[in-house]
């Protein structure tokens, strides 16, 4: 027969000091690590999630991004009408070109950085079908209006609908704000691909294009199809792929942030070890008197093992009680969080709990409760009455 | 330290306890530092590189906005300036799937010796680099990567241009955290042509001052010349440039302080937690021994010298592990595109320092609480209590 | 009930080997009330241990009963205690996070019996002691004696054939100390019981039917005690020639 659940709970109540502290080491690990890994998590399913199965990216031979690459106008007025490409009810072609430029932003606090303008047409909101003007309204083609990304807009919190950007070499006029359900197009601004083109002096105006596959054709042979084209040196790939690739140095910034979480849950072990075995030297006559009453062995380890994991859940609840408003304090007194030092254009992020962090985290707590009530729990077990009885 | 056995038996008493909370400590020491080399490869960077001699000029536009290649000899004949070089970014990539893996930038030859003198480099590699058309100039950092050694043939293909290049390393740029990879304008330009293209764009021009305190007056009538042009530019000192063109790394840098500071108060816990055990069993004692007529104050000095004791040896365990895991990190992460100098991961002698101080401070922090009381009981308080 | 079949018992101290009891025989019948006395180091708390199945003897046969101890593994013998027998010691061994009626309820945990069930037996046991106004109070709030009583009702709640206690009285002033001799005796006298204590206690001789005597591990035989009233006087139990 078990010992009662309440005997491990009270027992924690019983010592409120070194339970508390122990609860505070295993809340401040779990604190810790899941802003963290919520912070790289965000970063992870910003650029994972964005692109569209449906649609191919178009870019030069060889380049490895969107702002790094030329489309010649010849090649889009031509390729657009080939076959297993999608056209909308009046049968256009869903093909968007786009001319990608990175220039300074400067940000309210003073600092600057590269934010991705993307120059578009008006076709692309079509092609981009997850993107959707949420406040406010498309640009009009050479107005200089600009639409800015959700990112964007809460990190320059002063530039609102109606007020004025400065980037390139002139001014532009916000008329609204886009979303694209937390993919990395909130972080771009959208502009009219003729304004860029000519604030830029791209002599070349797109530097590539998005085209939208039609239901039912076959993916693969448009791809080669464009790829293969001798007159131009084009490379088409799924936008799923592309943005994947661009993911995978955040894959190394999260197998990064786990090596450290799971450093940081050794040392709770340790914690956790060490207060469960000053627990166990407390009540040896306790456990002595418990086996001599007759419960077995298995029944003091279950007992105490409870007790380990408690603790552990304990702290995890409050670690995550804590992290969760402390994530979303943080990035918003920051204006988000940005990244892509070496990439040339900044991802906005807002360091938000999701429940993947935290299963991570009950995961982490868990461990440390097993990990570290385990041998002073099969200690309690294995004491022989006797010698606790005499101890006690 | 008459006491030092004495201390040190207390803490050998409870062998697996000591061992315990060292090795907690020791652990979250080690992720102190390692987070610490990440703001700290950042300012490490910025010193290493910057001087307060040497100005960037770039298109108040954008980094990506080019800018006219002839500004690099107007540039020159400002009065004050010792020399200018263009710097126009390559984004070389030694493997297409890899990626940019280290900057590189097509420069001027004969210039680049002068501007950045002060990273002192030796006189073959510049030499080297002068005679071969195909020479490289190449960051320690990058050469240690890739196993690199001058004379090497080395062939990158460009992200951003039509172009594969092939290259001879002429030496290495010799500062300790330094990814960077130069090579000839004459050679890029050259290779341009003939694929039809004609360059006369520079993406940025550095240039050097003679006197430090010229450089705000230079850098004025840099912009003034500039002004109203169809590239208008914005000249800032090194340093400058690199704060703000990393500027957006400090949402994340700040995180990092936050954890950092989390992992701190761990540690204070799991010490205090120890330390408040180890004076509970021991209130008997410390009655018999103040009976005996040891002063309180003593006995306080020794039980908080046994905290600061275990939790200095387990920093300094725990620095000692954090040198051999950023080793790792370098080697497995080493300038992620993400993070860029924040991946440096370097522990320098000032962060191990650092950690041994943070570790002896939060001993003795740790240790006064529980001890304080537990010195100052009455004897006949604890004695009745005990027996 | 109890019976002792040439038990030894030796363990190892650092480089010697300490002979805690040598050749021990005896028997308990059973509803006995005995008392184990002996000077400081003489095994008695050893013996104790061994009949009520804490301990394993180094040499010897133990019977409790009708069962041979030394047939039952760890976990059998742990269900045999929580089965028949009952345990108080010295420093009262209650679970300081349980009130008196959970830590006098505890034993029942070990059985099929629902909780309604479990709560009257041991409101019964602690009627018994005297202890039903403190049922729920915590151990910390219970004097001395009454922790003890709480103890003893915990011994009985299961019903055993056996209360066994080791040095009962020895943290309790002399009324209480009265009080609970007088209880262990009710325990034999209305219920039956065979208990056995070992003390140094000279009051407790007045309570028990029979007292045996160790020394240096080895048995010297017994005496009657004070109670031992309408029966006939105890033969000397066990091996008379107990060598040195």
């Amino acid at each position: 027969m078990a010992l009662p659940l309440a005997y491990p709970l009270r027992s924690l109540v019983h010592r409120r000091l070194r339970t508390g502290l122990t609860v505070a080491v295993v809340a401040l690990v779990v604190i810790a690590t899941t802003l963290f890994l919520a912070l790289v998590s965000s970063l992870r399913r910003t650029l994972v999630s964005t692109g569209s199965p449906e649609n191919l990216i178009v870019l030069r031979k060889g380049s490895d991004n969107d702002g790094s690459s030329q489309l010649p106008l010849e090649a889009y007025q031509t390729l657009r009408f080939v076959d297993g490409i999608a056209k909308n009810g009046e049968g256009e072609p869903l093909v968007s070109p786009e001319l990608v430029v990175q220039p300074f932003f400067f940000r309210p606090d003073g600092g600057r950085e590269n934010v991705l303008v993307r120059g578009v047409e008006s076709v692309s909101l079509a092609v981009h079908d997850e993107v959707k003007i949420v406040e406010g309204r498309m640009v009009e083609p050479s107005q200089g209006e600009a639409v800015l990304g959700r990112g964007v807009a809460l990190r320059y919190a002063n530039r609102g609908i109606g007020s004025e950007m400065k980037f390139g070499r002139r001014t532009w006029k916000v008329v609204g704000i886009l979303e694209s359900g937390g993919s990395s197009f909130e972080s771009e601004v959208w502009v009219d691909a003729r304004d860029l083109a000519a604030d830029a002096k791209r002599p070349i105006p797109y530097s590539g294009m998005r085209v939208k596959v039609a239901p039912g054709a076959d993916r693969d042979a448009l791809i080669r199809r464009i790829g293969d084209d001798p007159r131009w040196a084009l490379e088409a790939k799924p936008e799923t792929e592309y943005y994947a690739k661009q993911a995978e140095s955040a894959n190394t910034l999260y197998g990064l942030v786990v090596g450290l979480a799971v450093l940081a849950g050794i040392g709770a072990v340790f914690g956790a070890t060490n207060t469960m075995y000053a627990s166990v030297q407390a009540r040896i006559a306790e456990i002595g008197t418990l086996r001599a009453l007759g419960f077995s062995r298995a029944s003091v380890l279950i007992a105490f093992l409870v007790e380990s994991v408690a603790l552990a859940a304990l702290g995890l609840v409050v670690g995550v009680l804590v992290a969760w408003p402390l994530g979303l304090a943080v990035s918003k007194a920051l204006g988000g969080i940005g990244f892509g030092a070496a990439t040339f254009s900044t991802n906005v992020i807002t360091l938000r709990v999701g429940p993947f962090d935290v299963v991570v985290a009950a995961a982490l707590a868990a461990a440390i409760g097993l990990a570290g009530g385990l041998a002073p729990a099969w200690r309690a077990s294995h004491l022989r009455p006797v010698e606790a009885l005499r101890k006690g | 330290m008459k006491f030092f056995p004495f201390i040190w038996r207390n803490l050998m008493r409870n062998k697996l306890r000591s061992l315990l909370t060292g090795g907690a400590i020791a652990l979250a020491i080690a992720l102190v530092c390692i987070l610490r080399t990440m703001p700290a490869g950042f300012d490490y960077f910025l010193e290493q590189l910057a001087t307060n001699t040497r100005i960037s000029v770039h298109n108040t536009a954008g980094i990506v906005y080019s800018m006219p290649y002839a500004y690099r000899a107007r540039v020159k004949a400002v009065p004050g300036v010792v020399d200018a070089v263009s710097w126009t970014w390559f984004g070389g990539a030694v493997d297409k799937d890899d990626g940019v893996t280290f900057p590189s930038f097509s420069v001027d030859a004969d210039s680049i010796g002068v501007v950045f003198g002060d990273l002192k480099f030796a006189p073959e590699t510049l030499e080297d680099f002068r005679s071969h058309r195909n020479g490289a100039l190449v960051g320690r950092q990058t050469l240690k990567k890739y196993g690199w050694k001058p004379g090497d043939e080395v062939t990158l293909s460009s992200l951003v241009w039509p172009l594969e290049l092939t290259f001879r390393i002429s030496g290495e740029i010799p500062a300790d955290v330094d990814p960077r990879f130069w090579f000839q304008r004459e050679y890029f330009e050259q290779a341009l042509r003939e694929k039809g293209v004609s360059f006369d764009q520079a993406g940025m021009i550095w240039a050097r001052v003679d006197d430090a305190e010229k450089v705000p007056a230079v850098m004025r009538q840099i912009d003034e010349m500039f002004r109203n042009s169809e590239a208008e530019t914005t000249t800032e000192t090194e340093k400058s440039f690199f704060q703000n063109f990393f500027g957006n790394l400090e949402g994340f840098i700040t995180v990092i302080l936050i954890v950092t500071a989390l992992v701190t108060l761990c540690i204070v816990f799991i010490a205090a937690n120890t330390a408040s055990m180890a004076v509970r069993e021991r209130l008997r004692e410390l009655a018999v021994l103040k009976a005996i007529g040891f002063h309180w104050r003593l006995l306080f000095v020794t039980l908080v010298a046994e905290a600061a004791l275990l939790s200095t040896v387990a920093g300094s365990v725990g620095a000692g592990l954090s040198v051999g895991l950023t080793s790792m990190l370098r080697t497995a992460a080493g300038w992620n595109q993400q993070l860029g100098p924040l991946s440096g991961f370097v522990m320098t002698n000032v962060l191990i320092v650092q950690a041994l101080f943070l570790a002896f401070f939060i001993g003795i922090l740790s240790g006064v609480v529980p001890s304080f009381g537990a010195a100052r009981r009455s004897v006949a308080a604890t004695l009745r209590e005990v027996f | 009930m109890i019976e002792l079949r040439n038990v030894s018992r030796y363990y190892q101290r650092g480089a010697d080997e300490v002979h805690a009891l040598e050749h021990v025989s005896l028997e308990i019948p059973a509803g006995r009330f005995v008392a184990l006395m002996g000077p400081s180091g003489s095994g008695k708390s050893t013996l104790l241990n061994i009949l009520a199945g804490l301990d394993r003897p180094s040499e010897g046969q133990v019977s409790v009963a009708g069962r041979k101890l030394a047939d039952l593994s760890e976990d059998e013998l742990a269900a045999f205690r929580a089965a028949h027998m009952g345990f108080v010691f010295q420093f009262f061994n209650l679970i300081p996070v349980f009130s008196a009626r959970e830590n006098v309820e505890l034993p029942l945990l070990l059985t099929h019996l629902k909780k309604a069930e479990r709560r009257a037996r041991a409101d019964t046991a602690l009627r018994i002691v005297g202890l039903s106004e403190r049922a729920g109070h915590m151990p910390s709030e219970l004097s001395g004696g009454e922790q003890q009583r709480t103890a003893i009702a915990r011994a009985i709640v299961t019903d055993p054939e056996i209360v066994v206690g080791d040095e009962p009285t020895g943290d309790l002033d002399a009324k209480n100390a009265e009080e609970v001799l007088g209880l262990l005796r009710t325990l034999k006298q209305e219920f039956g019981k065979t208990v056995v204590i070992v003390t140094h206690d000279p009051r407790a001789e007045r309570y028990v039917d029979e007292v045996f005597l160790l020394d240096k591990g080895v048995f010297m035989g017994s005496r009657p005690g004070g109670a031992a009233g309408a029966a006939p006087a105890a033969p000397a139990h066990g091996a008379a020639g107990a060598h040195p």
